[in-house]
């Protein structure tokens, strides 16, 4: 009997994260329904409609942007030992461990006004803080894959390159596409560093602070639940999706 | 066909040392070792997945120690056969093909498919499939691209007893029908015996004995090959002649040799009676498993292992502490 106690322990102390989590985006998801002509309002306002194309149009560039150059550094990871390699993997890791306001500031006196308020400056700032999810997963995906079968397709005829593009790719593609969703939704949620870098062209979740500051918490509520809507149902119909060709 | 000149690599915890081999065309040539041996590295090397540290492959006389696996035409068939789970069974034995842009290949991978039994899986995915239909797979995807040689690292240790002597049947079949050329690497003696034209003893990362299987396993050529394969009793003798001494027994030996030596006896060599025999002994403990039980005999002090089947323990009543006669078939001078 003891053991259940135990047991039901456990669960009343991790039930409570997940409560955490849940409340608030219910609460707000609720509340908002009551006052559905807000909601209705806010689809109306050019502005709001504006700020989300642009927070789509910049997340998914950004998330091209960690394929393209983070596949293969996760391949590199994965595959290959040379010297520095941990220094390599540290750095892959550090924009977690930076303040993004910060990250703004650096980008800013990098780049100084090459990026400033533009497509230019949201893609780098969201690229910034969010590419290493692509580059992890990437690493992971390939880690996964039995090197026994690179090289009996290398036996069988194929160069490197083709057993890279028929084997190696096919196979980690559902652990590099799910790091390509975390590195979009966290692109989406990006807020610090882009504030300082690129205010506008003004994205969705710019708009948000901007519409609560002015206007208060009714005003922003609207576009803080489109915002919501669009990152679940994105987060959840792509996990969804790689999970059916995991277990394909 | 295949000549490694001095080979030699250091990988991992791996190695391979100094390793002198050739094998003939059609030949099939089974590399016989402990786990731990380098067998497998040794493989990889031919392959071409590692160069090796120093030393030549040779092909047909073309040196291809530096050659990428892809352009040896050799083909690889690691312990875990390594089928691209993402293909079906029809697409993985096509994939060497596809990539050659070779014509008729349907037809070459249905031919096969019907050779070695598996048309009825060719639409499966291989995680679908037994250990053994996986192991047919394997086979036909590396013969497909018709390769010089075929490298098999341990092709059966992961399949039941059954299912292993039959693909060892078929294998010889398989042979006849495509002509091979074969290196194929295990610890199971069984294995070696029944496929092997020849037979490579390897331990501790070096080739140490070449030779058809019957004339390695009755002539071992030292201590360390003679205990891997099986010969559990060697002591240290004296000859004097036609005459070898051990403990304080005297054997009479067909070969003239003096001095010291080593003498090698197989524990089914060892022949126990309660009636009669050359040597008295005494039984100090019996271990049955299955058909077949291990006694460990003292002659004067001698610790001697012989084997017998469980049958004939029951049959004769002997039991630990009983005198019994003891007599040999033969035995090997080292």
């Amino acid at each position: 009997m003891r053991r259940y106690y135990v047991d039901y322990f456990l669960i009343f102390l991790g039930s409570f994260l997940i409560v955490y989590i849940v409340l608030p985006i219910a609460v707000i998801l609720v509340l908002q329904i009551f006052d559905f002509s807000m909601l209705l309002k806010a689809l109306q306002d050019e502005r709001v409609l504006k700020a989300l194309k642009n927070t789509l149009i910049t997340s998914t560039a950004t998330m091209l942007i960690s394929l393209i150059f983070g596949v293969p550094l996760g391949y590199v990871l994965a595959r290959k030992d040379f010297r520095g390699k941990s220094i390599i993997q540290g750095i892959v890791d550090v924009p977690i461990v930076i303040p993004h306001s910060v990250v703004g500031i650096m980008l800013l006196i990098t780049f100084s006004s090459a990026i400033v308020d533009n497509y230019i400056g949201i893609i780098m700032a969201m690229l910034f803080v969010s590419a290493s999810f692509t580059i992890n997963s990437a690493r992971d995906g390939f880690l996964a894959i039995d090197e026994n079968l690179e090289h009996v397709a290398r036996t069988l005829g194929a160069s490197k390159l083709r057993t890279f593009f028929t084997i190696s790719l096919p196979l980690a593609l559902p652990s590099i596409l799910s790091g390509a969703i975390m590195t979009f939704a966290r692109a989406m949620s990006e807020v610090g560093s882009i504030l300082i870098v690129a205010y506008y062209p003004k994205t969705a979740q710019i708009l948000v602070m901007e519409y609560f500051e002015n206007y208060g918490l009714r005003a922003s509520r609207p576009i803080a639940v489109l915002l919501i809507l669009i990152s679940l149902t994105i987060f959840i119909t792509m996990r969804w999706i790689v999970g059916r060709r995991r277990y394909a | 066909m295949l000549k490694l000149k001095n080979v030699s690599k250091d990988w991992k915890e791996f190695k391979i040392e100094n390793i002198e081999l050739e094998v003939k065309k059609n030949e099939y040539f089974v590399i016989l070792g402990p786990s731990g041996a380098g067998k497998t590295l040794l493989l990889e090397t031919i392959a071409g997945i590692h160069i090796p540290d120093s030393g030549r492959i040779y092909m047909d006389g073309i040196d291809v120690t530096e050659l990428p696996p892809e352009r040896r035409e050799i083909a690889y068939i690691p312990q875990n056969y390594a089928l691209f789970p993402h293909m079906s069974v029809y697409d993985n034995i096509a994939y060497g093909l596809k990539i050659r842009k070779a014509g008729n290949i349907d037809e070459t991978v249905r031919r096969l498919a019907e050779v070695l039994g598996i048309v009825h899986l060719l639409n499966r995915k291989p995680k679908t499939l037994s250990g053994g239909e996986q192991q047919r797979v394997a086979i036909a995807r590396a013969l497909a691209v018709q390769p010089k040689i075929l490298l098999l690292d341990e092709p059966f240790s992961n399949l039941d007893v059954q299912i292993r002597s039959k693909l060892m049947e078929e294998i010889k079949r398989w042979r006849r029908e495509f002509e091979f050329t074969a290196v194929h690497v295990t610890h199971n003696f069984e294995e070696a015996f029944c496929l092997a034209d020849r037979i490579g003893i390897m331990l501790n990362g070096r080739i140490v004995q070449v030779g058809k299987p019957d004339n390695v396993f009755l002539k071992p050529k030292n201590e360390d090959i003679a205990r891997f394969l099986g010969y559990e009793n060697i002591f240290e003798g004296h000859a004097d002649g036609s005459r070898v001494r051990i403990g304080g027994i005297t054997l009479s030996s067909n070969v003239t040799t003096f001095g010291r030596i080593k003498v090698a006896i197989r524990p089914e060599d060892v022949i126990i009676s309660k009636s009669d025999g050359e040597f008295e002994a005494k039984v100090e403990s019996i271990e049955s498993f299955g058909f077949a039980s291990k006694v460990t005999l003292s002659i004067n002090g001698l610790k001697l292992k012989a084997l017998t089947t469980t049958s004939k323990i029951i049959e004769e009543k002997i039991r630990e502490g009983d005198r019994v006669y003891v007599s040999l078939r033969g035995f090997n001078l080292l």
